[in-house]
């Protein structure tokens, strides 16, 4: 297996376990929440949501913007 | 979504509880230099990478978030709390036909081309004045994470983090991407290289972003 297949692999392991953990936190279950409860969380002081939504403006500039 | 919080009971537990809700409020005092370092830190790789303006919109982020930690600090109110963002009916049809116009339309332009930059940025900027702007409710609580989800999540992020550092870190340099060792941006270069692929990237961008400013 080359090093290329095996980073793809992880990618996409960590992928479905991002989603395994949404369906989780989804069906009230378990002590794992949403995502958007974490974020709620995570974004409830105002420095903490700047700092967020700019990580997703960078992501923007990253993939399109010079 | 429901909070994942549960209601404590009162008396002594509830002097108990008290305590453990004072003693979480430290956590946002460490909160913001943290998030002020992440950003430099960003900012710096970015820079090195030969990304100025993005380095440039970290660093002021950075120093943004600084100087609204100070404030809060000198004012003394506490952790404010924002107010869910609402769009509905009319409003959120004319965001849904806006976001998708802006991305059949941007997603025409070239890759890295200063008419994509300028509408990113664009978009970028309103975002963060809207969050900036949002107001905020001192004293009132949001849900509090249960420890254990949110480790599980933090881990989540953790490993995605540390996997994509580890592959930009094998790259032959900052500059030059690596086929052994790809990056997420690297493996989107083929879906970017077409106008249909831009526009649905450009597409879920938004999305993100907006889910982002409803919380």
């Amino acid at each position: 297996m080359s090093s290329h297949s095996v980073t793809l692999a992880l990618y996409v392991f960590v992928v479905q376990a991002g989603i395994a953990l949404e369906l989780l936190g989804r069906t009230g279950r378990t002590r794992i929440p949403p995502l958007g409860v974490v974020f709620s969380s995570v974004m409830r002081t105002r420095s903490a949501r700047i700092g967020i939504v700019t990580a997703w403006v960078w992501l923007g500039l990253h993939l399109f913007a010079r | 979504m429901a909070p994942q919080a549960s209601a404590g009971p009162s008396g002594r537990s509830e002097t108990g509880r008290a305590a453990r809700v004072r003693a979480r409020g430290g956590r946002p005092a460490l909160r913001d230099p943290l998030i002020v370092l992440v950003l430099l830190m960003a900012g710096t790789f970015d820079w090195l990478s030969g990304n100025p303006i993005h380095s440039v919109l970290l660093f002021a982020a950075a120093a943004a978030v600084a100087w609204e930690a100070a404030r809060a600090h000198r004012r003394g109110q506490g952790r404010p709390t924002a107010h869910p963002a609402t769009a509905g009916g009319a409003s959120g049809r004319i965001a849904v036909a806006g976001g998708l116009a802006f991305a059949v339309v941007v997603g025409g332009f070239g890759r890295y081309s200063w008419p994509a930059t300028v509408a990113v940025v664009s978009v970028g900027a309103m975002a963060i004045a809207a969050a900036w702007r949002r107001p905020v409710q001192a004293g009132s609580e949001r849900a509090r994470l249960d420890p254990v989800g949110a480790a599980v999540w933090a881990a989540a992020f953790v490993a995605l983090g540390v996997l994509e550092l580890t592959n930009l870190l094998l790259q032959p340099s900052l500059k030059a991407d690596s086929y052994a060792h790809p990056t997420l941006s690297v493996l989107t270069d083929p879906i970017l290289a077409s106008h249909p692929g831009r526009s649905v990237a450009l597409l879920v961008w938004l999305v993100v972003g907006w889910f982002l400013l409803k919380r």
